[in-house]
């Protein structure tokens, strides 16, 4: 096992009760990348990053975060661990304030003490989230909310982010923006696992991309070398 | 396998009725006692469990119908000397009477909120017993029908009372009524929208419910003979029910037949030591609760994959 | 008119009282959305401790408070902890039916232990009154009740809003899932929620055991009680609680004017089965 590698996960089944979700699904994370995942709707995208986080049980498989065994740690051992993950529906505190989610995401005792300083930065990165920091959290359009979720999700500075379709519902131009503050963090150090429906803005941020159909891992690599044709393929299953 | 497992417990079932049926004939006092307790907390156990494990109504309140029968059989035998079985007959109506003004309040409720909502109107009309100069305040009223039922009699209302809810609990279930309720139990809202009146099935098995249940109660105030606002209207009733309903499994139709079995004796072998029987009970109940939560018949359906009285259609 | 004011100063002092017996059971079915149907019984458990306190050790029952109240926090995070958080699911009758069976099987103990006699929790604060008019008095076991019960509600108020502790019990009663992934440790949350409940529910207890006397089957009367203030206040506010209580009280005391004594609890029913009928959310309720 690498030491550059961040997330490695291998031979991963997931079962609903009687129900196979996941099959021997194995991919890699390096340390500082962005990694995509993307698939149709049911491919087991949100079931591959559930498990990984901790809030669903694996049947079996391995999972190692930096060199550590995470497999069917629950989620908030997790985030203590430095993994975090920005769910699908975002998923604010919708009776609490947009300050009160964000300190929220500071609740691990290794994140409280640079409260103060992850809110400075986070509110540098997402000013309108500064703008609106009084508000309940249910009045933010679906736009802020969504970068509520990803500043909520950094504030306990984690050493990995996994975040499940950020861009649902979202206008383009809110999209483009905050892809761009992804890529701004992910400068900074931070590793990323994308989960998308929309093909081409997660392969053009990705490094390294891997496509699931009903539950597998059908097709990966550089998304530089890989054809149009040969994702489309990939994610139609045809 | 299925096929000879449902005539043995055919067989079972129908080899208990038939002993039942002949208890006056054999039985000594104590059994006789036992048999007639055992009939009619089976009547109000098998009415909770149609509220509360196929309804899916939080049943915290039948009390007030067996308070409320007790009392109509009392005023109705003591001043105006109605003969003690149309008494009894005249308890059930009231008591749906009375279920039907209930829900005008509680119906709008769902859950603990129509649960906690029964158990009010059961203290109120604790209280308003209590102060009625009528039915003699909290000192409580015999109950001295015209010519008074003979323990024979008792014992024989007793086993059709309790065979009885059986068979109509079977049968509601088994009817499109049935059907309906059990996909109600699984999802209010979807069941709604496949055009299953929740309401009305609601109602309904509320108001049959409140019958059955106002007919046991006017038998057993027979057998007691003595009538109090304090006893009459306690949430005790409603617990005894839920330990009998929860030990002996809910949601199923045998669970309320093992678990009255096991109330009783239970509460009969301790008689003498009420706290102490309840508060067994009590813990009984919780253990189950938390190791097996569908009860004795419930574990044992979901283990062996049978139902005795199975309402499901094959 | 002024025949009125004495029930209504009593009302609004009572309802006080009423709202911190109410607010402990309030939370708690903002937070795990269950009634705990052995709300009663707990605080009737607190005001039996404070009474075994007050003989052994010989103090007065406000000093017992601070042996009491923890106590009955850890009494709080262990049923919830080990009880009802092993049931909490999809179904709604396992959770409200160990609570049940929790209330019978207090009552049931306390009674063995105790016996059924009527008790009090003696303090000399029960017969003073200070007088204001010449036909107005102020109880002041009474008012105690209200400066307390107000105390520990802004207490608890600024608990929630103000410490992590709180914002977390806020937020895994908002949405568990997205608190799990802030690394809350819901079921433990749950547990010390209740363990807080509790306190709030012995403050309660042994308030009620100084200005009233109890018994161990006391407790589903307060449990009643605490409903209505939910119901006619509204669900998990503080200033529903607050307007809960003070409107109960004053129906309470003023049916009691009007009808007698024995109307006292019979009115408070009858307002509460028909604020559920009219407007279940209450007032400053939003479900």
């Amino acid at each position: 096992m690498s030491d550059d590698l961040a997330l490695q996960v291998e031979n991963l089944d997931v079962h609903y009760k009687d129900f196979q979700a996941l099959w021997n699904v194995s991919l890699e994370v390096k340390r500082g990348e962005i990694v995509s995942i993307i698939g149709a709707n049911g491919a087991g995208k949100s079931t591959l990053l559930n498990t990984i986080s901790g809030l669903m049980v694996p049947t079996q498989g391995h999972i190692t975060f930096f060199g550590k065994d995470i497999f069917g740690l629950s989620a908030h051992k997790n985030l203590a661990g430095g993994l975090s993950l920005v769910p699908e529906g975002r998923r604010v505190f919708s009776r609490l304030t947009v300050y009160e989610n964000l300190v929220m995401g500071s609740y691990t005792p290794r994140a409280r003490s640079g409260r103060d300083e992850a809110l400075d930065r986070l509110y540098n990165l997402f000013p309108i989230l500064k703008a609106r920091s009084d508000q309940m959290a249910d009045t933010l359009s679906g736009g802020e909310q969504q970068m509520l979720a990803i500043a909520r999700a950094l504030m306990s500075d984690p050493k990995m982010v996994l975040c499940d379709e950020v861009s649902l519902g979202l206008a383009p131009a809110v999209i483009k923006d905050i892809y761009k503050r992804l890529n701004q963090i992910n400068d900074e150090g931070l590793t990323i696992v994308l989960v998308e429906q929309d093909i081409q803005r997660s392969l053009k941020a990705a490094r390294h991309a891997y496509v699931m159909l009903e539950g597998k891992v059908v097709l990966e690599g550089d998304p530089s070398s890989l054809t149009e044709e040969e994702v489309k393929k990939a994610y139609f299953g045809i | 396998m299925g096929g000879t497992l449902q005539k043995t417990r055919w067989y079972i079932l129908g080899l208990l009725v038939l002993v039942l049926s002949t208890v006056p004939l054999w039985g000594t006092e104590y059994v006789l006692l036992f048999c007639l307790l055992f009939c009619l907390y089976l009547a109000f156990s098998q009415m909770w469990n149609l509220l509360t494990g196929y309804s899916g109504l939080l049943a915290l309140g039948q009390q007030s119908f067996i308070g409320i029968s007790g009392y109509t059989v009392a005023v109705m035998c003591n001043y105006y000397a109605v003969n003690a079985w149309l008494a009894v007959l005249l308890g059930g109506i009231i008591s749906v009477l009375l279920a039907l003004f209930m829900s005008l309040f509680i119906f709008r409720m769902r859950g603990v909120y129509f649960g906690i909502g029964t158990w009010i109107f059961a203290e109120t009309l604790m209280l308003w017993f209590s102060n009625w100069e009528y039915t003699k305040y909290g000192v409580g009223l015999f109950i001295k029908p015209p010519t008074p039922p003979s323990m024979t009699e008792l014992y024989y209302a007793a086993f059709i009372v309790g065979v009885g809810s059986v068979v109509l609990v079977y049968l509601i279930l088994r009817s499109k009524l049935g059907l309906g309720l059990m996909a109600m139990r699984d999802d209010d809202a979807v069941s709604e929208t496949m055009g299953v009146e929740v309401f009305r099935s609601k109602l309904y098995c509320f108001l049959v419910a409140a019958f059955v249940t106002g007919i046991a109660a006017g038998v057993i105030y027979h057998f007691q003979v003595f009538i109090q606002p304090y006893r009459a209207f306690a949430i005790d009733w409603t617990v005894k029910l839920v330990f009998i309903v929860i030990i002996g499994g809910i949601g199923t139709i045998e669970g309320p037949i093992l678990g009255a079995f096991i109330y009783i004796l239970l509460s009969q072998t301790l008689s003498e030591y009420i706290s102490l029987s309840m508060l067994i009970l009590g813990v009984i109940a919780i253990i189950v609760i938390l190791t097996a939560p569908k009860g004795i018949m419930g574990s044992l359906q979901e283990k062996m994959g049978f139902e005795i009285l199975s309402p499901r259609r094959r | 008119m002024e025949e009125l004011a004495q029930p209504i100063l009593n009302g609004i002092l009572l309802g006080g009282l009423y709202a911190i017996v109410a607010i402990g059971m309030s939370t708690m079915f903002g937070i795990v959305k269950l009634v705990n149907l052995a709300h009663g019984d707990l605080m009737i458990l607190a005001s039996f401790l404070c009474l075994s306190f007050m003989t052994w050790l010989g103090v007065s029952p406000l000093l017992s408070l601070f042996v009491v109240v923890p106590i009955m926090y850890f009494v709080g995070f262990f049923v919830q902890g080990y009880l009802i958080n092993r049931v909490l699911g999809k179904e709604m009758e396992p959770p409200l039916l160990v609570a049940f069976g929790i209330s019978i099987i207090l009552q049931n103990l306390l009674l063995l232990i105790f016996t059924p006699d009527a008790r009090t929790l003696e303090t000399s604060l029960a017969i003073k009154t200070i007088p204001i008019a010449d036909f107005l008095n102020i109880p002041v076991i009474y008012l105690i009740d209200f400066l307390l019960g107000l105390g520990s509600i802004s207490a608890l108020y600024f608990f929630f809003q103000r410490t992590y502790m709180g914002r977390a019990i806020r937020a895994a009663s908002d949405d568990e899932t997205a608190a799990q992934l802030m690394g809350v440790n819901t079921r433990n949350i749950y547990a010390k929620a209740m363990g807080i409940a509790m306190m709030t529910a012995a403050m309660a207890g042994v308030l009620i055991g100084m200005t009233f006397t109890f018994y161990p089957h006391t407790g589903p009367q307060y449990l009643i009680i605490a409903f209505g203030v939910v119901v006619i206040g509204g669900l998990g506010s503080m200033k529903g609680a607050l307007a809960g209580g003070l409107i109960l009280a004053i129906a309470q005391l003023l049916g009691a004017h009007f009808f007698g004594p024995g109307f006292q609890l019979f009115c408070g029913y009858v307002v509460l089965l028909v604020v559920l009928a009219l407007r279940p959310q209450g007032i400053f309720g939003t479900i």
